[in-house]
């Protein structure tokens, strides 16, 4: 399987209903998987806070919820993550695709990227980072279980060595 | 209620009385204080917001998407310009248990009463070309119509609802996860 079918597979396992996203190159092959998958709901946000605001709404309502984006549009989201989901203690997966680590050619991907696992620590979110596909599957439904049960956002930073990285490296 | 402006307490009432079962999403600050100055204090659907400018419609959205009950948004206006982008994102889904409320004070009331400066710009105006029905109303009576036929109506309904700042004493809870989860609990539990 794909890194992305793998992915797939584990929001379903987590139980996630619902999928909030903004497209990311990187990104594209698992929104692919889980537009086309009836067993999610899908939500195409203008910007990624949206999607926090989205997935609140979702878990009041009674579904599980998930976010697909790239590291800078989590950084689009860090007022609504640290005013509204973990002092309301509403959980939702996020999967990530992180750039500015192994591989990065783009400077304005470095500050946010990669300090993105620090960032989230510093607001209380806990999460993980994936550097190979191995072992994919079960951090994302692990992920999303320990999200889902103690009610609070879990992170799955997707390292460019797991989604193929952009080949725009200087020569 | 000078300048032919709408009442933000009797439009409050009007939404609690037209949609007794509504869960109804409230902006941090004023809205929700109006909302907590006019309900019963154990109405268990008032998601109230102690967070978040700019993403209380958003969380409307994902609440009607998941459950089929009715939802509606008391939002403000400072807090809609500083994600119109969320417009568009509600007109692409557009369910039809949702309804959305600006309060359009033309104040950051929240926070002192300081001006938008944005008295050039047509909200509903905005919401229309959005993608969305939006209606103006500038008086409760006003508002309790376009309420009415809101909630009646397919699809989403934008009302800009222009009031006269208030500064209520109530405020909601301040045990944040108490309200998200007394929200939840009233949804998915109950059946009406
Ligand atoms: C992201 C963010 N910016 C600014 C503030 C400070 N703030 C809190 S409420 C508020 C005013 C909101 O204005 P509006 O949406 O028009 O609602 P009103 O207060 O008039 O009811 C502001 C500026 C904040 N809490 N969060």
């Amino acid at each position: 399987m794909t890194w992305s079918e793998d992915t797939a597979e584990a929001l379903a396992d987590a139980g996630v209903e619902l999928v909030a996203y903004l497209p990311d190159s990187k990104m594209d092959a698992l929104i692919g998987e889980v537009v086309g998958d009836d067993r999610f709901e899908t939500v195409l946000v203008s910007r990624e806070e949206e999607a926090v605001g989205v997935l609140v709404g979702a878990w009041v309502g009674g579904n599980r919820g998930a976010l697909l984006c790239q590291s800078s549009g989590l950084a689009n989201t860090f007022n609504a993550i640290s005013s509204l989901s973990v002092p309301a203690r509403v959980p939702f997966l996020g999967v990530v695709t992180r750039r500015g680590n192994l591989g990065e050619f783009n400077i304005a991907q470095v500050p946010a990227g990669y300090n993105m696992d620090k960032l989230l620590d510093d607001v209380g979110v806990r999460n993980t980072v994936v550097s190979d596909q191995e072992n994919l599957r079960e951090t994302v439904s692990l992920a999303g279980e320990t999200a889902f049960s103690t009610q609070s956002p879990y992170v799955v930073l997707l390292e460019q060595t797991v989604t193929g990285r952009k080949s725009e490296a200087t020569k | 209620m000078t300048d032919g402006r709408a009442n933000q307490y009797a439009c409050t009432e009007s939404v609690l009385d037209i949609t007794p079962d509504a869960a109804v999403v409230s902006n941090l600050g004023v809205a929700s204080y109006v909302l907590a100055s006019v309900s019963d204090p154990k109405r268990a659907r008032n998601f109230y917001q102690w967070g978040s400018m700019g993403v209380t419609t958003a969380v409307g959205l994902g609440l009607a998407l998941s459950t089929d009950e009715s939802v509606t948004v008391l939002d403000g206006d400072g807090s809609l310009l500083m994600s119109l982008g969320v417009l568009s994102t509600v007109a692409r889904y557009d369910p039809d248990n949702l309804t959305v409320v600006i309060w359009a004070n033309d104040v950051y009331g929240t926070t002192g009463g300081q001006s938008l400066q944005a008295s050039h710009t047509d909200f509903a105006g905005i919401a229309e070309n959005s993608g969305l029905n939006a209606v103006t109303v500038q008086d409760t009576e006003a508002f309790t119509g376009a309420y009415r036929d809101a909630t009646e109506s397919a699809g989403v309904t934008v009302i800009v609802c222009h009031v006269d700042p208030v500064d209520p004493d109530a405020r909601p809870s301040f045990d944040f996860p108490y309200i998200a989860r007394r929200a939840r609990d009233s949804l998915t539990t109950e059946t009406s």
